[in-house]
């Protein structure tokens, strides 16, 4: 997958260039409610109580200020990323303990014919792991801006 | 069967094949996996409240299938592709009963 494909799977309105949220709890809601909104969840507790496993088994905060928490549930018949900046920084309990400021939620279906869960996950983590790029998306002021850094990642 | 014990159930699953998946891939993208032993007692910890004919009729099932609880959308079974009867319909999403694929005997959860 390249980062313009990555960039086709992002929706304006699953883009919270704002989070209010200051505890890990309260961001997973916050990242969550576009998705209840739109209809593509069925319970919006089954998604956040496996999200919560998800983090039992090991931190999602990757460390630099970012964090991917993710799952697969049956809570949702699609792949949908969600994408969160925190200006203040959240204390997520990431692995270098420092505050995490952009936030990349997935979630997909167990039974995914498209095959994308992976593939996304894994761009997702290659794309942060870039000092430069992570700092203009945590800078980024609008979905379109956004959009622009991550497909500039293949020219 | 209820909705929260459906639900526990799905959870369940969830969790069943999040500790598959996530030991085989993810931990090659660099995901810490420290936790494993405290999510399968938290997984064990949840089996607890799942009322034990349920869960008997989940483990048979997951002896034939990776995932024994299928969703259904458009009223097909998305475990096996069978259309269900139209009956299943509204009981489906909102009855307390469980309902089981007459075809692969999934376990069947309502999407839409």
């Amino acid at each position: 997958m390249n980062s313009t494909e990555l960039a086709e799977l992002f929706r304006s309105d699953f883009f919270l260039s704002k989070l209010s949220a200051n505890t890990k709890e309260k961001v997973m809601e916050e990242l969550v409610q576009p998705l209840v909104n739109i209809g593509v969840v069925k319970s919006k507790r089954l998604v956040l109580d496996t999200l919560s496993k998800r983090e039992t088994l090991g931190s999602t905060g990757i460390g630099k200020g970012v964090a991917v928490p993710h799952c697969r549930t049956l809570a949702v018949s699609d792949v949908h990323v969600v994408i969160g900046i925190s200006q203040n920084g959240v204390d997520y309990d990431a692995v270098d303990q420092k505050k995490v400021n952009l936030f990349f939620l997935i979630v997909a279906p167990p039974h995914e014919s498209s095959n994308l869960y992976l593939p996304v996950l894994g761009k997702i983590v290659e794309l942060v792991r870039d000092g430069k790029m992570r700092k203009a998306m945590t800078c980024a002021s609008d979905f379109g801006a956004f959009i622009q850094i991550v497909k500039g990642n293949d020219q | 069967m209820t909705r929260s014990q459906l639900e526990l159930l799905v959870l369940y699953q969830d969790v069943d094949l999040m500790l598959l998946e996530a030991e085989e891939e993810e931990k090659k993208m660099g995901f810490g996996m420290e936790g494993r032993e405290k999510l399968q007692k938290a997984c064990d910890e949840l089996a607890k409240n799942i009322e034990p004919r349920f869960l008997r009729s989940y483990q048979r099932l997951h002896t034939r299938y990776k995932r024994p609880i299928a969703p259904v959308q458009n009223n097909v079974c998305l475990g096996c592709f069978a259309k269900l009867p139209t009956s299943y319909g509204e009981r489906g999403r909102n009855d307390q009963t469980i309902f089981t694929c007459e075809n692969c005997g999934r376990i069947l959860y309502w999407i839409e």
